[in-house]
């Protein structure tokens, strides 16, 4: 009898190895690049993007991965020079990789150091301002990430032999909710 | 003499064209076996020093068809099976930075031979390399509880590359760029081929402007010819739906194409009509009204894709 108690117990425990605190997943998110170009600007927006965030011992790291595919910018032509630019094809994944403290989420602004694939490429940029918003058990993030295409290593594409300028800012407007 | 010269340089200017073509895509490597082709090559470090294992990947342009091959102890390697065309070639090894070479041709009748130096360092291009966390304070984990790309239920089919339609969109924007050049090389003599149809076709025109006139028409008929080109055989991406200021830019061409051939052919009528003194009549007379709405929707069409509307 003791037996069966004691087995019924070790059946009810958690596991051993490490398990995640609390979760967030990304319930909205709009990612809009900026282009210039001397004739004119232009925008892409996807609203493609997945994310989750895992927090373990106070700390959260967090994911969101958005299509290169999903970037509609109003124009087909733009859009599929932009996948041939940015080697989307062969790099499909935008991945943005960062990891905050969980006491962060009742703050109102937070510094943020992103590590973003893009293009078969890294790279990492420290100190991200983001305005946080929680409403109703939701965190609305907004922020703009300072990317440009040559730290990707993507050469400007031109249009009538100008090119576009090398800063690409992307604003990120993004709702996680805790699982 | 306006004639003549006009005349030999509608002749020439298609060899002079497809030359310059030729000698800027001539093939920067040529080799060959009796069917498929072989690249070999030593790859070394900036010392010279052997390169060993070394992932040699040459990937077709056209349509991604890929080869590799891996340097041996001596640093060389072999890349078998080369269908004939154009190569990017890309050589990745442990502690140097990778190397890309955009375009080499593989074509002739004997292997050819590429060696490279590697230099030493981290890798600069090819596959994501995860940059040092340790210098932020705040960097993303490398624990294992951090979500990877198949929690967010991203399968390997979502995140894997695909070569082939890499090369199929280089090829098409390469294309689609030749002809935008083209396209804005043609407005030069297509502006000024308007500009001295005022003195082609009045009463008290010379011979020498009307020679003129003809001689920029078959220029831009030309150069038009070329810009059409590239557009009409760049590669299509299937499941592409056309939208946005594009697709006034293609509406745009089924007025100005076949203005393009109408033009000229009104233009010699009416040219004969006048050579032989007489006044322009009959259908020639519409040469200058098609002339003027064909550059009109030409123009249209280059606007179209330079301003936002």
């Amino acid at each position: 009898m003791k037996t069966i108690a004691a087995c019924s117990l070790l059946l009810t425990l958690p596991p051993i190895a490490p398990a995640a605190d609390s979760q967030w997943i990304l319930q909205q998110s709009t990612l809009t690049y900026h282009v210039s170009h001397p004739l004119h600007q232009s925008e892409g927006v996807s609203h493609a993007s997945r994310g989750k965030g895992v927090c373990h011992a106070g700390q959260c790291d967090f994911l969101i991965a958005v299509p290169v595919k999903s970037f509609d910018s109003g124009d087909s032509n733009r859009d599929l020079h932009m996948i041939q630019v940015t080697r989307g094809a062969e790099f499909p994944i935008v991945t943005v990789r960062t990891r905050l403290p969980e006491s962060v989420a009742a703050s109102a602004t937070i510094n943020a150091d992103l590590e973003i694939q893009f293009a078969g490429q890294t790279a990492q940029y420290k100190q991200v301002p983001f305005k946080l918003e929680t409403q109703g058990g939701e965190t609305h993030i907004t922020g703009t990430i300072p990317a440009t295409l040559s730290d990707f290593k993507i050469d400007p594409p031109s249009l009538l032999t100008m090119p576009v300028k090398n800063e690409i800012p992307v604003r990120v407007d993004v709702t996680w909710r805790p699982q | 003499m306006w004639r003549t010269i006009f005349r030999k340089l509608h002749n020439c200017l298609p060899s002079v064209v497809v030359t310059c073509l030729f000698v800027a895509l001539a093939p920067s490597l040529m080799a060959q076996t009796a069917e498929t082709h072989v690249l070999t090559g030593r790859i070394t470090d900036a010392s010279g020093g052997v390169a060993a294992n070394v992932t040699v990947t040459a990937t077709r342009v056209d349509n991604g068809e890929m080869r590799t091959a891996t340097t041996g102890t001596d640093g060389s390697y072999k890349v078998e099976g080369l269908t004939p065309g154009k190569y990017r070639l890309k050589f990745e090894g442990a502690g140097f930075k990778t190397l890309e070479i955009p375009s080499a041709t593989v074509n002739g009748t004997e292997a050819s031979v590429l060696d490279e130096k590697l230099e030493v360092g981290e890798q600069v291009s090819g596959k994501p390399s995860p940059a040092p966390r340790d210098n932020l304070p705040n960097a993303p984990s490398s624990s294992t509880t951090a979500p990877s790309l198949s929690d967010l239920g991203l399968s390997p089919e979502q995140t894997q590359g695909n070569a082939r339609e890499q090369a199929l969109l280089d090829k098409r924007t390469h294309m689609l760029r030749i002809h935008q050049r083209m396209g804005l090389i043609t407005t030069i003599p297509l502006i000024a081929t308007v500009a001295t149809s005022l003195n082609a076709g009045g009463k008290n025109t010379s011979t020498a402007s009307r020679d003129l006139h003809a001689a920029l028409g078959g220029l831009t008929g030309d150069l038009y010819g070329i810009t059409a080109y590239y557009a009409i055989r760049a590669p299509r991406v299937p499941g592409t739906e056309t939208r946005g200021p594009i697709r006034f830019h293609k509406a745009m061409a089924w007025i100005h194409g076949p203005g393009m051939i109408l033009t000229p052919i009104l233009g010699i009528m009416a040219f004969d009509q006048k050579s032989n003194g007489e006044k322009v009549h009959g259908i020639a007379q519409a040469h200058g009204p098609v002339a003027i709405v064909t550059a009109g929707a030409f123009g249209a069409a280059l606007l179209s894709v330079s301003v936002k509307f």
